[in-house]
């Protein structure tokens, strides 16, 4: 308890900004429901009601969370070394065709072999995806944000073309439009409230949430990574491993990625269709970036944008505005984010500043 | 050997046009924020509003020039937003392009469900293309004449504009110290000229540009605005910046190969081959040529500090 007060007042700057952003973001995007015909205030009632009303969406909102904070994660693994991996929507399609391809074929067999196989095959696909953009960059220096973004069009592509109408795995069964054909029903994962999208995958997620965390933080690889990221040269002259670092944390990163593409077929989806992911890796990178790459607070922070990604779409639903409003309060919030660092850097120069001319000033006199 | 005739026609050469046009002029926006030392990722989102834009005036005021006009007038104000978070506030280049582009998602997609009351895609025979320029003596001309006849008048304008970037980049003060704010700012700064100012006014052009590219995406051939219609090719244009080493007509060149790969991509369908494969074309041809590029300007590189060794050395 000690502990979390004392991180607390560390970032006290950072919480109260954090959380004046958000109503801030919140406020605009109520303006522009006001501005375009809507209540805003029933509409954030949708909202809560569309998150919270239910067991069931309660389920939907946790599913989202899982997604959300995994993504976050991944970004923030290889963030930590150096790298940004912009390409997790590609390692997630790549991870979750693996995962229910190997379900597929293992169908009959024991779920102890094969629910572990499509975990392999999962973080494999992932990984491996996530090692070209990393190898490219570490050995010829090739921005990996261009590689990463063009690699997730060509992965969505070809896993599109794969499981489509005519594709090589696309499924045979009768009145399904598109998609793989079924995990079978003993891998899947078990669901935990009736008729929701929330399964086991909440606790496999865990695990993974805690490993990152307990890696980065508590680990003499976790500090590696970090000084790999803050200083290449320091890590160099330091005789840090910093290639393989970099290359292996993107390939955490992807592999992770490859995970919450299995989670999200395995946990409620059952096949996989070329709507398996709705640029969730965006709105994840999207709270790494809020959160500073900071762990707990990707936790957190996840939680908030799955009410508000789960709610928004329920809010389209009964009230008809468009879902894309959460989109807009996302950005928002990065927006002011940074430029309250902006503003509270410059105020900080400008007293410095001051000080220093008035002491001067004494020393003169 | 018939089928080869199907793919390298004339309607190659003339698809590799109208998809190179949007990119070449994202492309020239690209550079100037890169020569001023900007990295700027958020060229999908600037693309995505201009082309929301245009569409949303042209169909308004059924006026395919006030659609430009305002498409470029939004691009002025993204620029200065962009230049706004990046230069004055000085944060991070890369989140506040993320973010750009993900805002730029959401509002164009809200806007269209809440002035449209559509949702995917907005077309309407109201919405007015821009004008297609024929020229009668190209007609008797083979090859050339069909190629450049019937174009959008946007194709014309960018070659102009290419021109008129590399003019102002390389025979103007003010394209000198915009060079210099991302080559040397300290030096720009000795000479009494504000390197921040420089990068302001990058991010303005590129917002320009950006707003004539995606103008050119939603009204040049297809009149509609579709959901995220940028489709990455605001990375296509930065991935093409760097190609040219940000020189416009080097950059033009690295943008036309892109559109003649996509416009080839889109050539195999016709010949069989799934449209979902073709599509993955210019996006594995974009990391094959970084590639290509970026290893073989660090060669060059390491030869000439080898050379400048041995000479160094046989002076001594």
């Amino acid at each position: 308890m000690h502990k979390i007060t004392q991180s607390i007042k560390q970032n006290k700057t950072y919480l109260i900004s954090l959380i004046i952003s958000i109503t801030a973001a919140l406020i605009i995007g109520g303006i522009l429901m006001d501005v375009t015909g809507f209540n805003p205030f029933e509409s954030y009632g949708a909202m809560l009601r569309g998150a919270f009303g239910s067991a069931r969406v309660f389920g939907n909102t946790l599913t989202k969370m899982i997604t959300l904070c995994l993504t976050g994660l991944a970004m923030t693994v290889c963030a930590k070394a150096g790298l940004f991996n912009v390409g997790g929507e590609g390692q997630l399609f790549l991870g979750g065709l693996a995962a229910t391809m190997t379900g597929v074929y293992l169908q009959g067999a024991s779920p102890l072999i094969a629910v572990p196989l499509a975990f392999l095959s999962a973080i494999v696909a992932g990984g491996l995806y996530a090692w070209i953009p990393a190898v490219l960059k570490v050995k010829l220096k090739v921005s990996e944000v261009i590689t990463t973004i063009m690699l997730n069009s060509v992965a969505i592509y070809v896993c599109t073309y794969l499981v489509n109408s005519s594709g090589p795995l696309a499924t045979h069964d009768k009145g399904v439009l598109g998609g793989s054909d079924a995990v079978p029903e003993a891998f899947r994962f078990a669901q935990l409230i009736p008729k929701s999208n929330l399964s086991t995958a909440i606790f496999y997620s865990a695990v993974i949430a805690f490993l990152c965390w307990y890696i980065m933080q508590k680990t003499s690889i976790g500090l590696e990574m970090k000084v790999t990221g803050e200083n290449e040269r320091f890590a160099f002259f330091a005789g840090l491993p910093k290639d393989k670092l970099m290359i292996w944390s993107m390939v955490a990163s992807g592999a992770i990625c490859g995970l919450v593409g299995m989670f999200e077929v395995y946990g409620y989806q059952i096949r996989f269709q070329d709507s398996i992911s709705n640029e969730f890796y965006y709105d994840g990178m999207l709270v790494a970036m809020i959160m500073n790459y900071n762990p707990v607070g990707i936790i957190i922070m996840s939680f908030f944008f799955a009410v508000i990604d789960i709610g928004a779409s329920a809010m389209e639903f009964s009230t008809g505005v468009s879902g894309e409003i959460s989109e807009i309060i996302f950005a928002v919030i990065i927006f002011l984010m940074a430029a309250e660092k902006g503003i509270s850097k410059a105020i900080t120069k400008k007293n410095l500043q001051r000080k220093v001319k008035k002491t001067m000033g004494k020393e003169v006199q | 050997m018939e089928h080869i005739f199907d793919v390298f026609n004339i309607g190659l050469l003339q698809n590799t046009l109208r998809t190179a046009t949007p990119v070449i002029l994202a492309a020239m926006g690209g550079l100037m924020t890169e020569q001023a030392g900007i990295m700027n990722i958020g060229m999908d989102g600037m693309i995505l509003i201009g082309a929301f834009v245009a569409v949303a005036f042209s169909f308004a005021c059924a006026s395919a020039s006030i659609g430009v006009l305002i498409a470029v007038l939004c691009g002025i104000l993204i620029g200065l937003f962009f230049a706004l978070f990046v230069v004055k506030l000085k944060s991070d280049e890369f989140i506040i392009g993320m973010a750009l582009n993900t805002f730029a998602g959401g509002l164009t997609v809200f806007l269209l469900r809440s002035i449209f009351g559509v949702k995917g895609t907005f077309s309407n025979s109201g919405i007015v293309a821009l004008p297609k320029v024929h020229l009668d003596f190209l007609d008797s001309i083979p090859v050339i004449g069909p190629l450049l006849n019937d174009n959008s008048i946007f194709v014309y304008i960018t070659w102009i504009l290419v021109f008129l970037a590399w003019l102002f980049l390389y025979r103007t003060p003010c394209g000198f110290w915009l060079r210099a704010a991302g080559e040397h700012p300290e030096s720009l700064e000795t000479a009494g000229i504000n390197p921040d100012k420089m990068k302001l006014m990058a991010s303005v052009l590129c917002g320009i540009f950006c707003g004539f590219a995606g103008a050119h995406l939603s009204l040049g051939y297809l009149t509609m605005f579709t959901e995220g219609m940028s489709n990455s090719r605001g990375f296509i244009a930065f991935a093409c910046v760097i190609f040219g080493m940000a020189n416009p007509p080097k950059v033009f060149l690295a943008a036309l190969l892109f559109g003649f790969l996509d416009a080839l991509g889109l050539r195999l369908q016709s010949v069989g081959v799934p449209s979902d494969l073709t599509s993955t074309v210019p996006y594995i041809a974009t990391v094959l040529m970084l590639v290509y590029v970026v290893v073989s300007t660090d060669r060059k590189k390491k030869k000439k500090t080898k050379q400048q060794l041995v000479e160094a050395s046989e002076r001594a």
